[in-house]
């Protein structure tokens, strides 16, 4: 059963997304689209036919599979309810960012193909950002690595059952302005709006039509239930299943629902309380948090802990 | 309760949580932004007073983390809004090195004092840890009064300052003698009174307290 | 076959080569590089045994007592020749279609293969002599390659690469006196026995020596200012070999010294080299992402790669200097593996620079575009290159970044502080430099092979011929296939991370890169299985909920307006437009602006844009030193007054100085 639990991720990360747009709509004093409607959404995508440009290459049409692909194997790699899957072998954090790298690789890639300005500011702006972030986020996981003794996800799920501790949690803290700006989420990316000012991932995928948009999304989807399902492997990983037992399991999987769904809770609040930056004060954002990830680690080292 | 608190060693959240305002200081540009983190952080430094004192079980303790959240937690941030209020500044002047630098800058001095402390001191009192931090929040205090211009904002890094001393002497003594614990207290609330009293008259006579142009007053 | 006779029947295979070159006759335009592509496979087979058998010695002249030329194989000599060999039959062949219309080809034959011969020698000398006398010949030839079509630009880069590399080579001959002085040997072997009766002080003189003399040609920051000036002025084939193998030969040297005949060192010998590859990593593809010529761009690359192999060579002789002979082992297996990994892909990367610059006549991403459709193979490949470097998985790269993450992590075991905090910082540093990297490497690709061609030329481009291609491919293959199967890559090198470091470890088992102590483990070939099979499921999925859809071709958006010009796309300078400002207290970028007004201030008519980045150290170190250096000269220039009486009275007050001080 354990080496079901990705395609959680798979089915389930339209939901979430769906929910949090659901909230960030009742704080925001409208009703919004159901819950269910990403999953309308890339359903209706599938039945249309595509336009592409004749600017692009092999590379415009590859993208969505190898975006898809890659990011649906960074869910086989990250242990969701169960630490007792055969898969976690395949890869430890660091396999599982690169992974996640890859496709972003493939979708400035994909951005650039098009020959449009939308597209290259959106691979620009995109690969700046991973600029930004991939050493603070880095550092957030090492810390936690070496506090395990090792960087396999799996390990260090079951080492610590939950981060208490000073340097976790300041890594916990610098970790989550990762994801926002991983998913682009405000205060990076507005992910509502296709304004050229607040396209990053937007600007992307503005080419695509059809199954290749409705891949992206998917991806796009996964990509951030991954990031949730990892800070909680790391950071609190309380409640995991670590056999196959099946009511271990079934607690596993009600225990995972409730954290995600905190998380989401937490992205759409912190959505919905801020403004979108001005894209170049993020440095001063994601180096404040570069900083945090520094005292993390500088904690831990004296602390022991 | 005091295996409790041990268990989640709630001496370390505090004492990195004094670190993080100390820390974060570099990072904000208003005043309010200051008088807050000064007044978290000695709410901090006193519930630690406060914590130490139930471990140990001393009563002379109880009565230094109340007089410590007295002063430094209520009086001196209520009188340093007033004078904020008085003297109708808002925000820091650009200071020396930008806030990010001066975020790095202190990330680093962290580290630094933390290499330094390592090896050799042998510490009576508890929790080395706390020793390191509270120098490091002296050194970080130190940097910030060195960087900004403002009388104020030195002000509040010498307000800082006396909180890590405090923190320092607290660590390695279990709190210093009462009476002399109570003596810098009065000399720091004297203080402040009375830098509050220059500051508004020097922005009165001079119409600014900004340090660059009263440099202009020397000789 | 004996060691022996593959070894002689290799350097008789380059030198016929070498003079076969000279020969102006048409129809043997090729011969030079068949020949040596087949010496290079001889030598391959040299390597594969070295890394087997114990070491092998050989002279190829006879002895005199200080003056010998001999060559010795040992474990690490033999990963180097592996990696030389597998470089040189690539570019070989790549050559062989690409001097078909090169004007200079019987010169350029003439000294590759000299070239790729001084490579060999360099790496099995024995002794101090045979070392010295390849690496000048190494430096030669590349000078000559350089500077064949005797242009101004040419030779510019040309002098400076000389001097550059001769202020190495007197580190490097200065070092070699102090060895030579404290043990009175000449051979590496030889000499192990009398550096424990050296002082420690000088041992430290010695590592630094060689840190400088062999940066220099590694190319570490600051001393890597050559690379970009020779790099992008060479014929692509030459630049391929300079920079996948030439900049190797320094850290050859680097270990040949500090490991292996030094032995050990104190804990901060490791954690400066660590940082000195930081600092070089992170500055190199800094410059790097900001030029828009291709090769520049690639040189700047190399000077990162070789500060992440630094990074993994700092780390091992850290771990070395504690104690931690696994450790230390794990981490120069990374930094070896990235060794002949960056061989690999930067090979691919600039002979597939080459093939562009040959079809569209200019260097610059901003005339290029849509090459991709109109160059396919070649686009392929260098996605390839691209992908590799950037570390992305399944490919080779990310197999041994995986691995100095690893080691670079395991840093925390050592005793001191300082080590604990300098190696994870290494690692994310590591990490910066990667999505650098990545964002110059989908600058580099996107712009030149993706979009619309933004230039007649890139216009009516067309695949080169097969030879280039098929040179190409022998860099590419294995770049996917070393990081699918790590296992015998990292066969070749083991036995030299054992004689270096005294330790093994097994890092492969059943495809998958593992380290025991931290059961870290990955497994490149079993991703790239689930992504195959996740492609064929949503591909089935797709048809069952979607049917069977037709794609329309259109124009790309334009918000509406028609006619989308080309040259409205993102340029190269625009994409990384970005980091020029983030980082511009790096930069210093200088901005000239010049307005022309026809009636101040509102009625402007020019404005003159200029934007300029020097980089820092060439600012304030490299212009006031050469200006002092010519000052001083301007000094010295007056003792040359041309007057042959002057001349005279030198000597004579020479020999009068002689004969009082040495009586």
């Amino acid at each position: 059963m354990g080496y079901l639990q990705f395609l959680i991720i798979i089915l389930f990360s339209p939901l979430v997304n769906g929910v949090i747009k659901k909230v960030k709509a009742y704080m925001q004093g409208r009703i919004g689209p159901g819950v269910l409607q990403p999953y309308y959404d890339l359903l209706r995508l599938l039945k249309k036919d595509m336009v592409v440009s004749t600017e692009t290459s092999w590379i415009f049409k590859a993208t969505p599979y190898i975006v898809f692909t890659a990011t649906a194997t960074a869910a086989v790699i990250v242990p969701v309810v169960s630490t007792a899957s055969p898969f976690s072998m395949m890869g430890d954090v660091i396999a599982l960012i690169y992974m996640l790298a890859l496709a972003r690789f493939f979708m400035a890639l994909g951005g650039l193909d098009a020959g449009t300005g939308f597209g290259g500011e959106g691979s620009s702006r995109e690969m700046t950002v991973a600029i930004l972030v991939e050493p603070m986020m880095m550092l957030a996981l090492f810390t936690a690595a070496i506090s395990a003794g090792s960087t396999d996800i799996v390990r260090i799920a079951t080492v610590h059952p939950a981060a208490f501790s000073p340097s976790h949690l300041l890594a916990l803290t610098a970790f989550i302005v990762a994801i926002v700006a991983e998913t682009g989420r405000v205060p990076v990316d507005n992910p509502d709006t296709h304004l050229e000012l607040t396209m990053i991932h937007e600007g992307m995928i503005l080419e695509y039509s059809g199954r290749y948009l409705a891949l992206m999304e998917w991806a796009h989807y996964m990509k951030q239930m991954i990031l949730f399902t990892l800070a909680i492997d790391i950071f609190f990983p309380l409640g995991i299943a670590q056999s196959g037992n099946p009511a271990v399991l079934a607690t596993a999987v009600a225990v995972y629902v409730a954290k995600v769904t905190g998380i989401a809770l937490l992205m759409a609040l912190v959505e919905s309380t801020r403004a979108k930056m001005r894209f170049f004060q993020l440095p001063s954002l994601l180096g404040g948090a570069f900083v945090l990830a520094f005292l993390s680690l500088v904690t831990h080292i004296m602390m022991g802990k | 309760m005091k295996s409790w608190i041990e268990a989640f060693s709630i001496i370390d959240f505090i004492s990195v949580g004094i670190l993080l305002t100390a820390v974060t200081l570099n990072a904000f540009k208003s005043i309010e932004s200051y008088v807050k983190a000064y007044t978290i952080n000695s709410w901090l430094l006193a519930s630690l007073v406060a914590v130490v004192a139930v471990l140990v079980g001393e009563t002379h303790l109880y009565i230094a983390a109340l007089l410590t959240l007295a002063t430094k937690g209520i009086i001196i941030p209520l009188f340093l809004r007033r004078i904020v209020r008085r003297m109708r500044v808002t925000h820091e002047i650009q200071p020396y090195i930008s806030n990010s630098l001066s975020l790095a800058i202190s990330g680093i001095l962290v580290a630094v004092v933390y290499a330094s402390l390592k090896e050799g001191i042998f510490i009576t009192g508890f929790s080395k840890d706390v020793l390191q931090i509270s120098i490091a929040v002296i050194l970080i205090s130190l940097f910030v009064m060195i960087t900004r211009k403002m009388a104020l904002t030195q002000a509040i890094g010498l307000l800082f300052m006396e909180n890590g001393l405090f923190l320092a002497g607290f660590s390695l003594t279990f709190g210093m003698p009462t009476m002399i614990e109570l003596g810098v207290l009065f000399d720091m609330l004297m203080g402040v009174i009375i830098l509050g009293i220059f500051a508004i008259q020097i922005k009165r006579a001079f119409a600014s307290t900004d340090l660059d142009k009263l440099t202009v007053l020397k000789g | 076959m004996e060691t022996e006779q593959l070894l002689h029947f290799g350097i008789s295979l380059f030198a016929v080569g070498a003079l076969s070159a000279l020969v102006p006759v048409k129809t043997f335009r090729i011969v030079p590089y068949l020949l040596s592509l087949i010496g290079s496979l001889f030598f391959l087979s040299l390597g594969l045994i070295l890394t087997v058998i114990t070491p092998a010695s050989y002279q190829a002249l006879p002895a005199s007592s200080i003056f010998e030329f001999s060559l010795r194989g040992d474990a690490l000599a033999g990963f180097f020749v592996i990696t030389i060999s597998l470089v040189a039959s690539a570019v070989s062949v790549y050559s062989i279609g690409f001097t078909r219309n090169y004007v200079y080809a019987g010169l350029s034959g003439f000294f590759t293969n000299i070239l790729i011969l001084s490579l060999y020698s360099v790496v099995l000398s024995a002794n101090l002599f045979t070392f010295l006398i390849s690496w000048e010949t190494m430096a030669i030839a590349s000078y000559f390659l350089i500077t064949l079509d005797r242009s101004d630009e040419t030779s510019r880069a040309g002098l400076f690469y000389a001097v550059m590399t001769h202020i190495g080579t007197a580190f490097i001959i200065a070092l070699f006196f102090i060895l030579y002085r404290f043990t009175n040997r000449m051979d590496f072997e030889g000499m192990k026995a009398g550096i424990a009766s050296m002082p420690t002080a000088v041992k430290t003189v010695v590592f630094i020596f060689a840190l400088i003399g062999f940066g220099t040609k590694a190319g570490i920051v600051p001393l890597h200012t050559w690379i970009p000036r020779a790099y992008p002025v060479a014929p692509p084939h030459i630049a391929a070999l300079m920079s996948g193998l030439m900049i190797k030969m320094g850290i050859y040297g680097f270990l040949r010294i500090s490991f292996d005949v030094l032995g050990q060192g104190p804990e901060w010998w490791g954690i400066t080299v660590i940082s000195v590859g930081a600092v070089s990593a992170l500055l190199g593809i800094l410059y790097g992402l900001i030029e828009n010529d291709l090769k520049v761009f690639l040189a700047y690359s190399s000077v990162e790669n070789v500060g992440i192999i630094l990074l993994g060579i700092g780390a091992s002789m850290m771990f070395k200097s504690n104690g931690l002979a696994t450790l230390s082992s794990l981490a120069l297996t990374a930094a070896l593996f990235h060794v002949l990994n960056h061989a690999l892909f930067k090979g691919v990367l600039f002979l597939g620079a080459g093939s562009v610059i040959h079809t569209t006549g200019s260097g610059n991403m901003e005339h290029m575009g849509g090459l991709l459709k109109r160059m396919p193979v070649t686009g392929l490949f260098f996605l390839a290159g691209a992908l590799s470097i950037c570390a992305l998985p399944p490919f080779n790269g990310f197999a041994s970044e995986w691995l100095t993450y690893q080691a670079l992590l395991l840093g925390y075991q050592s005793p001191s502080v300082t080590a604990k905090i300098v190696s994870p910082l290494g690692g994310a540093a590591l990490a910066l430099t990667g999505a650098l990297a990545a964002a110059g490497f989908v600058k580099a690709f996107g712009i030149t092979f993706l979009g619309a061609p933004r230039t007649a030329e890139s216009r009516d481009a067309g695949e080169v011929p097969l030879p280039m291609v098929v040179g190409m491919a022998f860099l590419a293959i294995p770049c996917l296939l070393f990081g699918l199967f790590p296992g015998p890559a990292l066969s070749f090198l083991m036995p030299a991370v054992y004689a270096m470091t005294g330790a093994s470890t097994t890092l492969e088992q059943h495809g998958m890169l593992g380290v025991g102590q931290t059961s870290a483990a990955v497994s490149p070939i079993g991703m790239l299985a689930t992504m195959a099979a996740m492609m064929i499921a949503v591909m089935l999925f797709i048809r069952m909920k979607g049917g069977v859809r037709k794609t329309v071709y259109g124009d790309s958006w334009g918000c509406g307006t028609p006619g989308l010009t080309p040259r409205m796309q993102y340029t190269a300078t625009a994409f990384t437009k970005p980091l020029r400002i983030i980082y511009k207290r790096i930069y210093l970028p200088r901005r000239d602006i010049k307005v022309q007004y026809l009636l101040k201030p509102f009625f402007v008519k020019s404005i003159h844009y200029g934007s300029e980045i020097t980089p820092f150290f060439e600012r304030y170190v490299y212009e006031p030193a050469t200006r002092f250096i010519q000052a001083v000269a301007s000094k010295v220039k007056l003792l040359q007054s041309g007057s042959l009486n002057l001349y005279l009275g030198y000597i004579l007050i020479t020999l009068i100085l002689l004969l009082i001080f040495a009586t």
